[in-house]
């Protein structure tokens, strides 16, 4: 659990006393904990009862948020579209707060859609300064970043986006990597058939590098070229404003996520929005654990074949007619999958080795005013 | 077990894209069954109309045309989970195949490249609306793909579903307001 966070030291030993047998939070005299982009928040008695409530049942461990709504928001409230925004990012604050209250240790975000630079110049240069400002803010609380354990990561094709941003982001995202307390994953630049297109293109530069074989390629490699690879799949994606589509948002990874759609303007998320959530999220449990568990067990077997098509395949140009017995081909079979696997492995780390360069280049390329 | 049910309503034409997805060991077991079933629906509720719409069953990349049809204004495909995530990591094994023997290389690869890629093996277009029966808030990996900008409308059941509650949430589709990112 998260330490060294606002909360009250004896009425958090009683609450916990009281309600939860989970560690809460002391406050760390003398020092400030406040970071920008998780707002401080207590819950009330009834939200620490709801919540306890709520944790009695099985909990997502990360959920993804389309925060659509700010633009109507902005209307209804009958301010500027930038201000809108800016409340966005607030509630985004306040939300990651209550995430982990709830216990939610990753959240997924879509901040900005490929689709949204089609929107006027003067809007996508307003989000891109709020970016600027958002991310050049983050790197002066690196301090408690680092006491709370926040990972930053910055999921997109970042080269659409201006020079100077892509640095900061980098920058947040290098200083942050080690971090391993609550990861927050913003969507920035992307679309999810950009992202699944560049897993294959990945997988591509994999073979023309002679790193693996066209039919190494499956499922699951495909899921770890994803920009998305160091994170499990969303177990909850929950999209506001009423709008009922996923707009190319983490399409590969949400294939078996429980879909919430809730009619809320962003700005205006609550709490009890977000326990609604959950909430669909443990009546959905018990399908979705059994179709995950289906689907694996598919790919596994998937994945056996696709070896023995190769194990038949190598011994039919090794041959020498003679039949080869069982337990030979069996032997044959597991040499196969573990050479695979190591080809695979050394894939990864390849890949991983070319995006973690792009960012620390572009990281120390950076100048923070 | 989940259905999922969607519908493409042409203006000019009125014709339904209907696509019935159904989960694979069902699917396995009732093959012919479903078949059967689909033929005495059409009869019943289409008539005289019924040689108007095709059915074709699709597993997974082999597109058998079951009935041949004239004119065929409206097609049901039946799909399965695999036509999914594995009909994209078969596109992939495909490019990768082409890149090995240096018919391309990986910086050819991009979306419309592995888009046009997908619907040359299966002629599926983006649904425009997905009807889901059942309790369960997921896709279940329905055409992870093709469904990037598709309206989800959940109905309770599949069971006794009538043409109101049909023609209910197809208003419920019409009043969505598709910005497009704009």
């Amino acid at each position: 659990m998260l330490r060294g966070f606002a909360l009250v030291a004896a009425v958090a030993f009683l609450c916990r006393h009281f309600l939860s047998e989970e560690e809460d939070v002391i406050l760390q005299p003398g020092k400030s904990t406040v970071m920008s982009w998780i707002r401080e928040r207590e819950l009330s008695f009834i939200e620490r009862l709801t919540a306890n409530i709520l944790k009695a049942g099985p909990m997502p461990k990360h959920v993804a948020f389309i925060m659509d709504g700010n633009r109507r928001f902005a209307q209804k409230a009958h301010v500027q579209r930038q201000e809108g925004h800016s409340q966005g990012f607030e509630k985004l604050a306040e939300t990651l707060r209550l995430c982990l209250n709830l216990g939610i240790h990753e959240v997924t975000v879509y901040a900005f859609s490929i689709e949204n630079f089609k929107r006027s110049k003067e809007e996508v240069d307003g989000l891109m300064e709020l970016a600027r400002q958002k991310f050049s803010r983050l790197l002066t609380e690196h301090e408690n970043l680092e006491r709370h354990g926040v990972c930053i990561r910055v999921l997109g094709d970042l080269t659409l986006l201006p020079i100077d941003l892509q640095q900061l982001i980098a920058k947040a995202v290098v200083a942050t990597k080690a971090h391993n307390k609550c990861f927050l994953n913003v969507c920035f630049a992307y679309t999810s058939r950009h992202e699944i297109a560049n897993a294959v293109k990945e997988m591509a530069w994999g073979v023309e590098q002679g790193l693996i074989k066209p039919s190494d390629v499956s499922e699951v490699l495909l899921g770890e070229c994803l920009y998305s690879s160091n994170s499990p799949n969303p177990d909850l994606l929950i999209r506001t404003s009423g709008e009922v589509r996923l707009s190319d948002f983490l399409l590969w990874q949400t294939s078996y996520s429980c879909l919430v759609f809730q009619s809320v303007l962003w700005p205006e998320y609550s709490f009890w929005n977000l326990c609604e959530a959950v909430l669909q999220y443990q009546l959905s449990y018990r399908s979705l654990q059994k179709a995950g568990d289906l689907h694996r067990e598919g790919q596994a077997l998937q994945q056996m074949e696709a070896d023995r098509c190769c194990v038949a395949e190598l011994l039919q140009h090794r041959g020498n007619g003679k039949p080869m017995d069982a337990q030979s081909r069996q032997k044959e079979l597991l040499n196969y999958t573990a050479s695979r696997e190591e080809r695979v492995h050394c894939f990864l780390n390849a890949l991983q080795h070319k995006r973690d360069t792009v960012f620390s280049d572009l990281s120390s390329q950076a100048v923070v005013a | 077990y989940n259905r999922y049910i969607y519908a493409k309503m042409k203006h000019t034409h009125a014709a339904l894209y209907l696509l019935k997805y159904i989960k694979q060991s069902v699917f396995r077991r009732n093959n012919s069954r479903l078949m059967e079933g689909i033929l005495k629906q059409q009869q019943e509720l289409l008539g005289m109309d019924s040689s108007k719409y095709s059915v074709e069953f699709m597993k997974n990349g082999t597109d058998k045309q079951e009935h041949q049809v004239l004119s065929c204004q409206s097609v049901v495909k039946v799909l399965s989970p695999d036509d999914g995530r594995l009909s994209i990591v078969q596109a992939a094994q495909q490019l990768c195949r082409a890149v090995e023997l240096k018919e391309k290389t990986s910086k050819d690869i991009n979306v419309t490249v592995l888009d046009s890629l997908l619907r040359e093996s299966k002629n599926i277009p983006d649904p425009d609306l997905v009807l889901k029966f059942g309790p369960v808030e997921s896709t279940l990996g329905f055409l992870p793909w093709h469904i990037r900008l598709t309206e989800i409308i959940s109905m309770p059941s599949h069971v006794d579903v009538s043409y109101d509650d049909l023609f209910g949430a197809l208003q419920r589709y019409a009043m969505c307001d598709q910005r497009l990112g704009k």
